[in-house]
């Protein structure tokens, strides 16, 4: 058996995608030198890589021509001409993406440093497309007023994560390719280390540290249609979790409008920036029914309704009538060629359509997680509505709830999102480890509690259940009770379905006994993870009976602000979450509530 | 309704996997799984089957499954391709079988999974990382279109090792930088903000560098983003002849960027 070590970092970050390897490289850059990033997959295969469509910054580089409305071509601003845009509009458009429950002042900060952002990225070496003066091109966004989404082609998270992963290499970080995190350890509400999987050997180790970051991603891996990388399973989420830590706003998943259909693999947003229709049945424009101003551009939560509801009644395309019809055939070959070739590639690859010829069908698929582990903008995670910190505990990224992203995330702000408040938090451990932060002592044995974790799905006696069929039930179920629209009866369903999964969980068991790089046991563990978080996301929308951004209540369509104009926060207790509320932030003088109309 | 939709229908095909596990096996050897396929049934898809439903020991790397996170290159009936973006039939042999190995010439740890260790030391050999001028801009440097245009051959480079391990100098000499890497040197060369490119160029010229290349397409063959190595190594080699004029003008373009960036 492979010896199972102890070992010591000042700061240990979990995830090497934009969120983690900012917060490591800032730490680093701000003198800490003994860092450690672990990832369970290698660092380049983050699924920030796979994001398309942009990253927001009011930059103010382009405008629509004159006299062509606010959906007309985009030409550079000249040298010396009033700025179409600026952090307030993009502060105004956040708030309203976030239909009033984003905190405002988070907002605030994250527009204001946003191009800053930007220019870090361009000067590290990110190859943005370009105007032809060579400034930063950039496209429109849905939920966006102004043209803010600064792009490389349709890769631009491939760009952003080599980017950022080749410097974090130049300043000497090191990186624990292919571990897994199990465990995060909590004692008196202080954070002490965690205890890792060195996936290749199979061997356990106890990692301590005196500031633990997670930057472990989103978690739309618990739908069936889902546009999440295999990769996306809620790990950081369940861990803290499970650690004692509340989770917040879980009830808001965003479904984004344009998965390809049975696959929910993503056709980029830049596809209807670009000018991509969406058609039903009809062969209309049926966005001009939902919001006739801003049509296919609208944010991702009533584009996907819209969706949903023409194709519950009727009006959906395809031989089963559950698709729409994404049509960019009018924006011509060379459009598309320049703009949008990725999502060309994906389209002739796994729907084999060229859509430079015809329309390629699609459906709302689960894309981005707005809640998770509480976190203020410097990254410290707090346990409970009063603010208390968790000490040595760190988070950003779409792990962590800050919250800027509200009840619905705009596109582009996530990249945005992680990279700066990674990089926020790379800053703040390394004060934390330099004003004389110490390790502290674990109690108990960890690793021999996860090494019996592990024994469990290893022991073949009489186990019953397939993890594999266990993690499809609670898949099918996420999609159908859990999806676009939600009711009372059915989340109700949904919730003693999941326990009931939980239950025939105890007795899954998996195939591969072997130490080496047991896929089989990282599976099981990953679906252990989905089930626990996957109660969360159900309580909380269960509880919150109005409809706000991405949770929409069919029995409860109002939004209402007198009672649900607060944060969900989830502790764990022995028989499920425990509910309580946290108050949003808001700037009543500036950005009071109102009704949110596109 | 929606022209060019796939149709439904289903065979079986006979998936044929090499299977390995070191601390077992005394060396390689085949299993076949059968399992029913439709049109648009990737590889990727065809192993997650096999993996839930028959034999939870295969062993494979993947996450994205579209083709841009890299993690899934292997060996598909003799050709180093990503399994997540290739359908199984258009795979399968007259006995509709298909052979699934993992990527040639690296140590396997398990199964499909190798071990791409040397691949990521060569990566690290040529500095992957831009070595901006010094001065911090006020603004973005301004880089032309067409200079933008001229790095989206490497630009879009996903490190899935498809081209390595089909590499016969690399299979020879392990030394040899190798196509990815001289990929990265190349988009970091031509890159205008980049400040190094002379000693890059010195770097290429040496003994493991764009000379080692015997120009035989094996990286152009396997590569599945349609990448062309094989020219960026080209274009290094001519680069290399008018090394110091190259680093000349290069000084004189960062003037340029960096009095346009203020
Ligand atoms: C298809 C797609 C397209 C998108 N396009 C855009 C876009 O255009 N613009 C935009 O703003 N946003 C976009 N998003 C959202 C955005 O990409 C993500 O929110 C963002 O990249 C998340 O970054 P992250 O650093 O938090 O996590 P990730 O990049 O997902 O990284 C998570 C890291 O955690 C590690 N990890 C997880 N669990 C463990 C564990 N247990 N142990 C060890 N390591 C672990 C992983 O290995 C990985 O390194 C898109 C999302 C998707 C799905
Ligand atoms: S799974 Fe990401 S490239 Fe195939």
């Amino acid at each position: 058996m492979i010896e199972s070590r102890v070992i010591e970092h000042d700061i240990i970050v979990v995830g090497a995608g934009l969120a983690g390897t900012w917060a490591a490289l800032s730490a680093g850059q701000q003198g800490v030198a003994n860092i450690g990033v672990l990832s369970k997959i290698h660092p380049l295969r983050s699924h920030s890589g796979a994001a398309q469509g942009g990253i927001a910054a009011a930059l103010g580089n382009v405008r629509p021509v004159a006299g062509t409305g606010p959906r007309g071509p985009l030409e550079p601003v000249p040298a010396g001409d009033e700025p179409p845009d600026s952090w307030e509009l993009h502060m105004f458009d956040t708030i309203k993406g976030s239909d009033w429950l984003g905190d405002q002042a988070a907002i605030e900060l994250m527009v204001k440093e946003a191009p800053e952002m930007i220019l870090a990225y361009e000067h590290m070496g990110c190859v943005f497309s370009r105007l032809p003066d060579g400034r930063i091109a950039q496209r429109r966004f849905g939920g966006h007023s102004a043209p803010r989404a600064n792009y490389a082609a349709d890769y631009t998270g491939h760009v952003l994560l080599h980017t950022i992963h080749e410097q974090a290499l130049r300043h000497g970080v090191r990186f624990y390719s292919e571990w897994y995190c199990m465990d995060l350890i909590v004692e008196d509400n202080i954070c002490r280390g965690v205890v890792a999987l060195d996936i290749r050997t199979g061997a356990l180790h106890l990692m301590r540290a005196k500031a633990v970051f997670f930057g472990t991603g989103g978690y739309g891996r618990a739908w069936k249609i889902t546009s999440n990388a295999a990769a996306n399973t809620g790990d950081g989420v369940a861990i803290a979790y499970n650690a004692g830590v509340p989770l917040m706003d879980m009830e808001f998943v965003q479904f984004h409008p344009t998965g390809l259909y049975g696959k929910g693999i993503l056709m980029s947003e830049a596809c209807r920036g670009e000018g991509g229709y969406l058609v039903n049945r009809e062969g209309r424009r049926f966005m001009e029914d939902y919001a006739a101003d801003k049509m296919e551009l609208a944010p991702r939560d009533l584009v996907s309704r819209s969706e949903q509801i023409e194709i519950d009644e009727g009006r959906g395309t395809g031989a089963d009538g559950q698709g729409i019809d994404l049509d960019m055939t009018h924006l011509g070959r060379e459009k598309i060629m320049t703009r949008l070739p990725q999502v060309r590639e994906l389209a002739m690859n796994f729907a084999g359509v060229d859509i430079i010829e015809g329309p390629v069908p699609i459906q709302p698929t689960a894309h981005y997680s707005m809640g998770g582990i509480p976190a203020t903008v410097d990254g410290q995670v707090i346990a409970d509505a009063a603010g208390t910190p968790v000490v040595g505990f760190y988070a950003a990224g779409e792990c962590a709830c800050v919250s800027v992203h509200g009840a619905n995330r705009l596109g582009t702000n996530s990249l945005l999102g992680a990279s700066l408040f990674g990089r926020r938090a790379g800053t703040a451990m390394a004060a934390f480890v330099q004003d004389g932060a110490g390790l502290h002592p674990v109690s108990g044995d960890p690793v021999a509690r996860n090494q019996a974790r592990i024994a469990g799905f290893m022991d073949g006696g009489g186990k019953k259940e397939s993890v594999g069929q266990v993690g499809a039930e609670l898949k099918e179920t996420m999609t159908r009770q859990c999806g676009v629209f939600r009711n009372a009866e059915e989340m109700g369903k949904a919730l003693e379905k999941i326990k009931r999964l939980q239950q025939r969980f105890g007795q899954a068991g998996i195939m591969d006994k072997s130490r080496r790089f047991n896929t089989d046991l990282l599976g099981a563990i990953e679906t252990e993870h989905l089930l626990t978080f996957s109660e969360v996301i159900v309580a909380s929308g269960l509880a919150r009976t109005e409809s706000r951004g991405a949770h929409y209540r069919v029995d409860f369509p109002k939004r209402d602000d007198q009672e649900w104009l607060k944060h969900t926060m989830a502790h764990k207790a022995s028989d499920g979450p425990i509910l309580s509320y946290k108050p949003v932030h808001i700037f009543t003088d500036r950005y009071p509530p109102q009704e949110r109309k596109y | 309704m929606t022209g060019n939709r796939m149709e439904a229908s289903t065979q079986s095909a006979a998936v044929r996997i090499q299977r390995f596990d070191p601390d077992v096996d005394k060396k390689p050897y085949f299993r076949t799984y059968h399992i029913p396929v439709t049109a648009d049934t990737t590889i990727l898809d065809a192993l997650d089957a096999i993996k839930q439903h028959q034999d939870g020991s295969v062993t494979f790397r993947r996450s994205c499954r579209h083709a841009i996170c890299g993690s899934c290159a292997m060996n598909i009936n003799g050709r180093n391709t990503l399994v997540c973006n290739q359908p199984v039939r258009a795979h399968l042999d007259k006995k509709n079988q298909i052979s699934i190995r993992p990527l040639p010439y690296l140590p396997i740890i398990k199964d499909l999974v190798v071990d791409r260790s040397s691949f990521w030391e060569q990566y690290l050999k040529v500095k992957p990382w831009l070595l901006p001028p010094d001065g911090v801009p006020e603004k973005e440097y301004r880089v032309s279109p067409d200079e933008v245009a001229a790095l989206q051959n490497a630009e879009t480079c996903i490190m899935c090792g498809a081209c390595y391990s089909a590499c016969q100098v690399v299979a020879l000499n392990k030394n040899y930088l190798g196509p990815h890497a001289l990929l990265k040197a190349f988009l970091r060369v031509l890159d205008p903000r980049d400040s190094q490119p002379g000693q890059r160029l010195q770097q290429l010229d040496g003994d493991y560098g764009v000379f080692r290349c015997h120009t035989i397409f094996n990286c152009i063959d396997a590569c599945p983003k349609q990448l062309n190595p094989t020219e960026a190594i080209e274009t290094l080699r001519k680069l290399i002849q008018k090394r110091v004029t190259f680093a000349a003008a290069r000084e004189v373009r960062q003037e340029k960027l960096l009095s346009e960036s203020r």
